[in-house]
């Protein structure tokens, strides 16, 4: 009974903060909704990549791909049968705004099928394929799909699709995300997750034991990709316009980074990088200079940032191999790298003020967004190569262990 | 049945030969790279993910040094360039893209081998990234820079053979319908002589049959010259790009020497054979991972140079981006790890690739690459010439 009636309370809780969101967000600008939207859906790619990647140990590279037929699958339809007089006709007598709700559920189930059948499809070669052939070979499949569909004039070919009528509901984004955390969640902490992670940790093994493989990476490949699918048919919504170019190897990169700097297997971690990283870019748009326009650097700057940056990691590698016992000696070093990061950084633009070339080249800073999106990546593999969270998950035991420096049990599946 | 038809009647089979000519030669390039990341993956089981940014500098070095040789836009400088010229742009470009290549090794990817290939594989992605951005910043791109084709010197040569020659009876067409052709042009140009001041577009009604006789006649010639021209079998082959291929089986003749018959290539196999126990047995596996970096880098700065100069195409820092990912798969295609595998590989990709152009279908040029690799993964999972070991207890 209390079992149901936590698990009652937190999905009601889950759909309000969903709702509390939209709320809260009603009278942001366009600009900074689509941020939060865009979290909302990154976080579900994010995830999903996880379960992929992270959890059953299938090295995937192209996880843009099922959101591009996500989001084709859906905008097509809806585009081409939303309107038309039997679709209104068996809607007919609902007010329009839940005619429309109720298409865009039946869309996202469309998009997640038709994701799924691709994923199906990409997990099937995989049963044979191992890690960088597993990669290279999901990278060229999203590579084919996209080039396929555009060249596809019904499709829009390169120019894009354009998805009448919009849906803009921060919420069912939300919503989205917060299923597939849960689902993946769930899966992590009841029996039928550890399969996956058995096959992740030593297939060999998982198999003598009774697991059955194949089944069990073709079945992260459709969850993961149905999941994918999903946002992408809420992205050709909400958006109002897809071309193929929003599909790119870049987007499967930047996917992919989400779930390793998050931690790889750490469903936290995902959630918290695909947040991060899709906000900072666009923090770093908003700087702006003395003179109100966009801020602008000079190159001396730029690249007396770079040998500042390069300093410091260097000096916190070589504190990092040291072993130093002292907890507050160890601090102190790392403070020290910091310092003398910045101190190089100070330096080294009085240095590179003198030359020229670098002095009088001005870089705006919406070039260098994507030139310090690299940096971190590099950055956090030196320094933390396993990920912010590692494997570990948030957990309430972990938040008292904190706090009240109660000893937990350590457990192989995070609680 | 009709739409198989109807392809095989869309194709011209008289271009095949120059078509597979030109796919021999993109090949050879993608052949040039995938040994570089084919020799790293061999040493360090690891994807250099900025083996194409490597490519996409030298071709930026090689630019810088034409500007130095005299060859800027701005400026007029030499008209005549030489084989010397060329050589030193060559060796540049070597010499810079392996300084790079040992840098991104020892910055970036040494101190990763320790951990886990997904965190060095990140990294890799992340020096990528860094130097497509990171030169955007300080690297001319807008308008992407070319390279002067006077650099070249053997801009605009090519050698022309005829395979097959066209029929006869097209010849002997085109033999019969000069002359006609040529009386009527007279025929106008003499009516036109003789009325001066006329204008050619409203003339009386003589000359206009006399214009229109002439135009039609000149058609019929030269419709049947085109039917001539293109009836035989003929391949074009532009000087640049041959000493470009003779160069490229050069360099790779030179690195299968390195790798088969040299102490340092042995001990490159061995690493690649077993890593840790070739550092076991006394190799320093660091110089050779070191060497591995300079061979495949030098050959991408090679390759880099010789399609910027012989090509002439446009440079930004994205240059290496496509050439990069379809020489990686060309790689893998081969079998990721075998040297040879990675030259077949390349050269298949480079066949493939314009096989489909001549299909007609060069929208989907980037896509043969991937489904070529996909078909072929699936039968031989190790790739073309590679071996899968299948996992045991």
């Amino acid at each position: 009974m209390k079992f149901w009636g936590i698990r009652l309370v937190s999905i009601l809780v889950a759909i309000g903060a969903c709702f509390a969101l939209q709320g809260l967000t009603g009278h942001w600008s366009d600009y900074a909704q689509r941020i939060v939207v865009l979290i909302g859906l990154y976080v579900t790619l994010a995830v999903s990549l996880n379960l992929i990647n992270g959890i059953t140990g299938q090295f995937s590279i192209g996880h843009a791909a099922f959101y591009q037929v996500g989001a084709y699958t859906a905008g097509y339809l809806t585009l081409t049968y939303f309107n038309s007089p039997r679709v209104q006709g068996m809607l007919h007598g609902l007010p329009a705004n839940s005619r429309l709700t109720i298409w865009l559920l039946l869309m996202i189930i469309v998009g997640a099928l038709a994701a799924a059948l691709a994923g199906l499809l990409v997990g099937l070669p995989s049963l044979r394929l191992k890690g960088d052939y597993l990669a290279i070979v999901t990278l060229g499949f999203g590579e084919i799909i996209r080039i396929i569909v555009q060249n596809q004039q019904a499709l829009g070919g390169s120019y894009g699709m354009n998805v009448t009528p919009k849906y803009e509901s921060i919420a069912v984004i939300w919503l989205l995300a917060i299923v597939c955390i849960a689902c993946c969640r769930n899966l992590l902490k009841t029996a039928h997750g550890l399969p996956f992670l058995s096959v992740r940790e030593d297939e060999v093994a998982g198999q003598a034991m009774g697991v059955n493989v194949t089944r069990t990476k073709v079945t992260a490949f459709l969850i993961g990709s149905a999941f994918a699918g999903a946002a992408g048919a809420l992205l050709a919504h909400f958006e109002g316009f897809i071309t193929p170019a929003t599909f790119g190897m870049d987007v499967s990169f930047i996917i992919l980074t989400m779930v390793v700097l998050g931690g790889t297997g750490s469903i936290t971690g995902s959630v918290i990088a695909a947040a991060l990283l899709t906000y900072l870019p666009e923090y770093l748009r908003g700087f702006k200079g003395a003179d109100g326009n966009a801020l602008s650097l000079s190159g001396a700057n730029v690249v007396a940032w770079m040998v500042g940056v390069a300093l410091a990691v260097g000096l916190l590698r070589w504190v990092m191999q040291k072993h130093i016992e002292s907890k507050g000696k160890r601090l102190g070093f790392y403070v020290g790298a910091i310092v003398a990061g910045a101190v190089g950084r100070i330096v080294g633009n009085l240095v590179f003020a003198h030359i020229a070339p670098l002095q009088d080249k001005q870089i705006p800073i919406d070039q260098v967004r994507m030139v310090i999106f690299a940096v971190v990546l590099i950055v956090i593999m030196l320094l933390r190569p396993q990920g912010i969270f590692a494997h570990h998950e948030f957990s309430w035991s972990l938040v008292r262990r904190l706090f009240k420096r109660e000893e937990v049990p350590h457990t192989a599946v995070s609680v | 049945m009709t739409t198989a038809l109807h392809l095989v009647a869309g194709l011209d089979f008289n271009t095949l030969p120059q078509q597979l000519v030109n796919g021999l030669l993109l090949g050879a390039i993608y052949a040039l790279i995938a040994l570089g990341y084919t020799m790293v993956y061999g040493v360090l089981k690891l994807i250099n993910f900025a083996h194409g940014e490597v490519y996409m500098l030298g071709g930026y070095v090689a630019l810088f040094v034409s500007y130095y040789l005299g060859f800027r836009p701005d400026k007029v400088g030499p008209t005549h360039s030489s084989i010397w010229n060329l050589l030193i742009m060559l060796v540049a470009c070597m010499v810079i893209c392996s300084l790079v290549g040992v840098a991104i090794e020892r910055f970036a990817y040494r101190p990763m081998r320790s951990h886990s290939r997904i965190a060095s594989l990140i990294t890799a992605i992340g020096v990528s990234l860094l130097l497509q951005y990171g030169g955007a910043l300080f690297l001319p791109n807008s308008p992407p820079p070319s390279i002067s084709e006077l650099v070249n010197p053997y801009h605009g040569q090519s050698k022309d053979f005829t395979l097959v020659a066209p029929p006869a009876s097209l010849k002997a067409t085109v033999d019969s319908l000069k002359p006609a052709s040529d009386l009527a042009a007279a025929n106008y140009k003499s009516w036109l002589d003789s009325h001066p001041g006329a204008d050619t577009y409203n003339l009386p009604k003589d000359g206009d049959a006399l214009k229109h006789a002439a135009q039609d006649a000149k058609g019929k010639y030269e419709d049947a010259q085109h039917k001539l021209d293109t009836g035989g079998v003929r391949l074009i082959i532009q000087t640049g790009q041959a000493v470009m291929l003779i160069s490229t089986i050069v360099l790779m003749g030179a690195l299968t020497y390195m790798v088969l018959f040299t102490k340092r290539g042995r001990a490159m196999r061995a690493v690649s054979h077993d890593f840790d126990s070739a550092s076991l047995m006394g190799v320093n596996v660091n110089s050779i991972v070191l060497f591995t970096f300079i061979l495949g880098s030098s050959l991408a700065g090679a390759g880099a140079m010789m399609t910027a100069t012989f090509l002439g195409t446009p440079l930004t820092t994205f240059y290496g981006l496509v050439p990069g990912v379809k020489a990686f798969t060309a790689a893998v295609l081969g079998g990721i790890g075998n040297i040879p595998g990675a030259v077949l590989g390349g050269l298949l990709m480079g066949m493939a690739e314009n096989l489909v152009v001549w299909a007609g279908y060069s929208n989907y040029r980037d896509a043969i690459a991937f489904v070529v690799l996909i078909i072929v993964l699936l039968f031989r999972p190790g790739g073309l010439l590679g071996s899968s070991k299948v996992e045991k207890v």
